[in-house]
């Protein structure tokens, strides 16, 4: 599904990927962690399409086609969402009316007809009662005045109701206490599928107490440092990144 | 460019030919202030950035557009779309002109109409738009609401003009009385069809009686070669409560003034605005709030979306007199500019002479939120979509505080209607 080839990026110069490499099939759930600054964020950046970050050298492949080349709302409307890790305020801009845009955007690319107005309403209900989320959220500004915790949950609902193929998320779990943690998580295996990727960009192994990845990739020098299996992250938490750093360098 | 002069022969000319009614003496008074003050040219510090030149330059423009029969096919469909978009009690002014049909419809025990030309009015001639007003006034409303009356239906006045084939200029004048410990609300509307281009000249007056409760809505959407000059005077009575919200959505040099007497204490007053602005509009808001005792409060917040090479004005005045200590003033404007070759003038002016007194202002100037832009395209919205939906939501601030609710889907829907085009020019 998504394929990245020694991929090298940088923002105001300075480089923050050096040849990354990263392939993720349909159905998998990947866990890519690594200390701060170790180019995370960037990483899920590159995949939605943040113009600030420049793309050096190397590709990145979605389903077949060259993502770098597609704008950030074709990336969307292809399938791809990213869960922001500071997901932005709008004000003025209702949350329902976001979810319905957004919805109807991806379903206009597939030749599909606009959501039902019935239909949005019954299916966000469905969803945001899975996230443990008051539908009153459904007439708020977007994301404004909303907790750490009600920001997170709102962009699981966003991802619970556009169905992406391919969900980035990005620092997910940080700031949840946690009770929003399970509630986050059950969101996220609830999507969980064959035909589907997941990619959680974390700090924490914490994360994956609740789901469960297929492989863990650390990251550290701008590049993949050390891949394996859940195992990884346990060894991680007990010895910290600076095992990856040493092993990586030496 | 040198400020053209007003003809006063013409002038002259030209209120001789209104009729000798009731109005007749204070025509006359006008016209001598007029010659001795003229009009504002852009030295006074008030007209600074708006130049009123081209617009009173009289010489090629028909003064007696009231002697036309301002009734056309086209004017009636403008007419009556306006009234069934907006629930009220319509009072028409076309062409400066009123209808005296709408105001005998008018039947509600609480409110009392009167037309100028039977009663005469006093006029403040401080202000020269004011003489020029009074001076080619053909008629205008007294409208009052009794003491105690709780008005739930707004009461709608509507200023239309029809312009010819040649350009033309109106005056209209409304004096607006609300008793006290009464409850009312007022929609004023301008509106205008026709290609020519045309100069309208509002005066209205309010006062607020004591306990009263007043809110007011000012739509302006006037045809993109027609200029328009208004100037709101309020006297707000002791502990009265004044909400006032003003959309400038069309015209093509506009200028706007409210002014605000607070000389009882207790009363507060919010002022907002929003103006939409692109190609060679020019909409300049002057506020200015005179707190002469205290405690009150007025509050006000312009916001702006100004694109093409559209210049737009907002200077927002609040003077707090001596003694007027307990003052509670605040103002904001906020101003999205959405093309380099557009201007915004802004200009906050705090003068304060008392010693207890809370007063803020605040002023930005700024483009679209890249982060909230990247934010909608990752949830698959095109670009224009995403700078659509955050303009709308920019307005929308102003929407919200408009202080009758019912209009606030309408205002919506008008303001959707004008930004497409605007936006329709920022790079997609």
């Amino acid at each position: 599904m998504l394929e990245i080839n020694n991929l090298s990026v940088s923002i105001g110069g300075a480089e923050i990927l050096q040849g990354l490499s990263l392939e993720v099939r349909a159905g998998e759930v990947h866990a890519i962690m690594g200390p701060n600054g170790s180019g995370k964020s960037t990483l899920a950046q590159v995949i939605a399409g943040h113009a600030d970050y420049q793309v050096t050298a190397g590709t990145v492949t979605y389903n077949g086609q060259d993502l770098l080349e597609l704008e950030p709302e074709a990336r969307a409307r292809e399938g791809i969402f990213l869960g922001f890790q500071y997901p932005v305020e709008i004000p003025g801009v209702n949350n329902a009316y976001l979810l319905k845009a957004a919805v109807n955007a991806r379903r206009k690319h597939h030749g599909l007809p606009e959501i039902d107005a019935f239909e949005f309403l019954k299916l966000a209900k469905e969803k945001m009662a899975l996230l443990d989320m008051d539908p009153k959220f459904l007439n708020r500004g977007v994301n404004e005045g909303f907790s750490g915790g009600e920001k997170k949950r709102n962009e699981i609902l966003q991802m619970a109701m556009l169905e992406p193929s391919l969900a980035i998320l990005d620092e997910t779990d940080s700031g949840l206490d946690i009770d929003a943690l399970r509630a986050v998580a059950e969101g996220v295996n609830a999507l969980r599928s064959e035909d589907r990727a997941i990619v959680l960009v974390t700090h924490y192994q914490r994360l994956l107490d609740y789901i469960e990845p297929d492989q863990v990739h650390v990251l550290s020098g701008g590049r993949i440092a050390r891949s394996g299996d859940k195992t990884l992250a346990l060894q991680l938490e007990e010895k910290g990144y600076d095992w990856v750093r040493e092993a990586a360098n030496g | 460019m040198k400020s053209a002069t007003l003809s006063m022969n013409e002038l002259q000319e030209a209120v001789e030919k209104l009729p000798d009614d009731a109005l007749a003496a204070s025509r006359r008074a006008a016209l001598a202030h007029l010659r001795q003050h003229g009009l504002p040219t852009t030295h006074d510090e008030d007209w600074k950035y708006t130049d009123l030149a081209p617009v009173i330059d009289i010489s090629n423009r028909s003064l007696r557009q009231y002697s036309v029969t301002p009734s056309s096919e086209d004017l009636d469909s403008v007419v009556n779309e306006i009234c069934r978009s907006i629930d009220a009690d319509w009072l028409v002014i076309r062409n400066g002109v009123i209808d005296q049909r709408s105001t005998e419809q008018l039947d509600n025990a609480g409110v009392s109409i009167a037309l100028l030309s039977e009663f005469g009015g006093e006029t403040e001639f401080s202000a020269p738009l004011s003489n020029l007003n009074a001076a080619l006034l053909h008629d205008g409303l007294r409208v009052r609401v009794t003491d105690g009356a709780k008005i739930d239906r707004p009461i709608g006045i509507l200023l239309v003009d029809s312009v010819a084939e040649t350009p033309g200029m109106s005056q209209a004048r409304v004096e607006i009385e609300v008793g006290a410990n009464s409850t009312a609300s007022f929609v004023e509307y301008h509106a205008s069809t026709g290609a020519s281009e045309h100069y309208a000249n509002h005066i209205a007056e309010l006062t607020l009686g004591d306990n009263s409760h007043v809110d007011y809505v000012r739509m302006q959407e006037r045809g993109s070669s027609h200029n328009h000059t208004s100037r709101l005077v309020v006297a707000a009575g002791r502990d009265s409560v004044f909400n006032h919200c003003a959309f400038d959505l069309g015209g093509r040099l506009v200028r706007n003034d409210l002014h605000i007497d607070i000389s009882q204490p207790g009363s507060s007053v919010e002022f907002n605005g929003l103006y939409l602005a692109g190609e060679q509009q020019h909409i300049d808001n002057h506020t200015r709030a005179d707190h002469l005792v205290g405690p009150a409060r007025s509050t006000q917040e312009y916001r702006g979306i100004v694109t093409g090479r559209a210049r737009c004005v907002w200077n927002g005045k609040a003077i707090v007199h001596q003694g007027a200590d307990g003052t509670d003033a605040a103002q904001a404007n906020h101003n999205l500019l959405l093309s380099e070759r557009a201007e915004i003038d802004a200009k906050p002016e705090l003068e304060i002479y008392a010693d207890d007194v809370k007063c803020s202002h605040g002023t930005t100037i700024g483009e679209l939120d890249e982060a909230a832009l990247y934010y909608l395209r990752t949830r698959g919205l095109s670009k224009h979509d995403a700078k659509q939906v955050l303009t709308r939501a920019f307005a929308q601030a102003i929407v919200g505080k408009a202080p009758i609710a019912a209009m606030h889907d309408m205002l919506e829907e008008k303001i959707a209607k004008h930004l497409g085009p605007l936006l329709a020019g920022v790079d997609a």
